[in-house]
């Protein structure tokens, strides 16, 4: 129980200082517009796989941009003060649903603006948004645990894209097919075994994150 | 111990020694001139240098290891 | 002498299978036709590589435990050594893809998996090049190691079986056993898995003699 009310106090917390600033959330909401009006303006229209790879590749860096921080703007004081008052792994489930929430918001606000912006065909707009959901909580499960190695190391930017990036691509690959499946309008049951894989995929990673990321916090 | 070594041998030269029908084409006519063997050979000599190479830089090892 | 009865048996094997992989009868199928015989000497790379490389998993859980500085040179040395021979089986792969498949690089989702999974353990390479302090490093190389050990496991294993693959038992595919309903190739094949398992494990064996000698000589 003091588990889950550290992770609510937490959680609250991090909800607090980003509704204060919105700095995160604007940033990475102008990132993605940007984007999908450069990509608008460079393409003008595009096949649906084209159109598709597109949406996650913006999807993808506005990601990494948005959670490499989540760790590195953390100073060393604060750190240090949550070391006291609350364990590893309310810290890291904290991060990790955070970051979900954070992911979710961005990834609907871009697939309205990437839709009305983009035209394009989608077969079954249900199955797509379940997707987009399944991706964002993907994402943030991997890149919260990558970004605390990263951070750990010389808070390098660099290293966060090389680490992540083997690491996100089973995920990418099947959230492709998945969103294409639905853009195809497939009968759903063809896309079980990826819905499946990702699940697994996301339980594996956040109970690995679970076992791994208090080594990492005692230092 | 040594009856069942022999029988295994004496059963993977049978199993050597089958032959096949079914229209692909193999390489048989290499196996035919026996030039194969050469080829078996080579190979051999290469995989044994190969390993007593690991040994002889196994054994220098334990010599360094000794020393320290 | 005694010690060493498993190297004199992985040496044994690996000679065994090259002698048996060129002369015993292999099925004759169409398209690999002789080139099935490279079964004996490409596949092993890969069952040697996910070997050693769940050996560098066994020994980063194990520095994470005890904190000893000697499991971390263990975890190093099987990585350095799973790269190299996932490099050597992605080249054998290419050479045998060019010629049974028609291209070096068939879009194939176990090679893209392969390089995907060889690209994640150079990630881990570099990530340790990138710390100096050495106790931190060997700490978060093996947090990023065990990290990356399912991922790699879902890569090279399930990945795969989802999508059309040309290697066998992968999507639809028959699986190994259709090319050797006969059972003659598994007895070369399988001595040679395990022959080449045991070469791999030596060498990561020496490598990690070799760096422990040259840690002592730093720290004096």
């Amino acid at each position: 129980m003091k588990l889950f009310a550290q992770i609510k106090h937490l959680l609250y917390k991090e909800i607090l200082l980003e509704w204060r600033s919105k700095y995160a959330f604007n940033g990475i909401l102008l990132y993605v517009v940007s984007t999908v009006f450069v990509c608008y303006l460079s393409f003008r229209s595009t096949p649906p796989l084209v159109w598709n790879a597109l949406f996650w590749i913006i999807l993808l860096f506005a990601a990494i941009n948005a959670i490499a921080k989540s760790f590195m703007q953390e100073s060393k004081g604060r750190l240090l003060y949550y070391y006291q008052i609350a364990s590893p792994q309310a810290i890291i489930i904290a991060k990790i649903i955070y970051n979900a929430l954070l992911m979710t918001l961005m990834s609907a606000v871009a697939l309205v603006v990437y839709s009305i912006v983009f035209q394009n065909n989608v077969g079954d707009w249900l199955l797509y948004a379940l997707a987009v959901l399944i991706g964002a909580i993907s994402f943030s499960s991997v890149f919260t645990m990558i970004s605390a190695i990263a951070s750990k190391a010389n808070n390098n930017g660099t290293l966060m894209a090389i680490l992540s990036f083997p690491v996100i691509i089973p995920v990418i690959i099947l959230i492709i097919k998945l969103s294409k499946n639905a853009m195809d309008g497939l009968d759903r049951s063809v896309s079980w075994d990826e819905i499946g894989v990702l699940t697994a995929i996301n339980f594996i990673v956040v109970t690995v994150s679970l076992l791994l990321f208090p080594y990492l916090w005692r230092d | 111990m040594k009856k069942t070594a022999l029988s295994f041998i004496l059963m993977l030269s049978a199993v050597s020694l089958f032959a096949q029908e079914n229209g692909v084409e193999m390489a048989d006519k290499l196996r035919a001139s026996g030039k194969i063997y050469v080829v078996v050979a080579v190979m051999l000599l290469l995989f044994t240098a190969f390993i007593l190479y690991l040994f002889s830089i196994d054994k220098r090892l334990k010599k360094v290891e000794k020393g320290n | 002498m005694s010690k060493n009865w498993w190297k004199v048996l992985a040496s044994v094997f690996v000679l065994y299978s090259v002698v048996a992989g060129l002369l015993f009868k292999v099925p004759t199928l169409p398209i690999l036709h002789e080139s099935i015989r490279n079964l004996y000497y490409h596949v092993p790379m890969w069952f040697a590589m996910v070997v050693i490389y769940s050996v560098a998993v066994y020994y980063s859980i194990r520095y994470l435990q005890t904190g000893d500085e000697n499991h971390d040179l263990v975890a190093v040395e099987a990585v350095n050594t799973g790269l190299v021979f996932g490099l050597v089986g992605l080249a054998s792969g290419m050479v045998w893809a060019n010629y049974t498949w028609g291209a070096p690089w068939p879009n194939d989702p176990k090679l893209n998996s392969a390089a995907i999974a060889t690209l994640l353990y150079f990630a881990y390479t570099v990530l340790r090049s990138s710390l100096d302090e050495e106790q931190k490093r060997a700490k978060i190389a093996a947090i990023y190691n065990i990290f990356a050990y399912p991922i790699m496991v879902v890569l090279l294993f399930v990945l795969p079986r989802l999508t059309d693959s040309l290697h066998p038992g992968n999507g639809g595919n028959p699986g190994f056993g259709a090319y050797d309903l006969d059972s003659n190739m598994r007895f070369v094949f399988y001595p040679a898995v395990l022959g080449w398992i045991g070469i791999a494990v030596w060498i990561v064996n020496i490598r990690y003699r070799i760096r422990k000698i040259e840690n002592k000589r730093n720290q004096i």
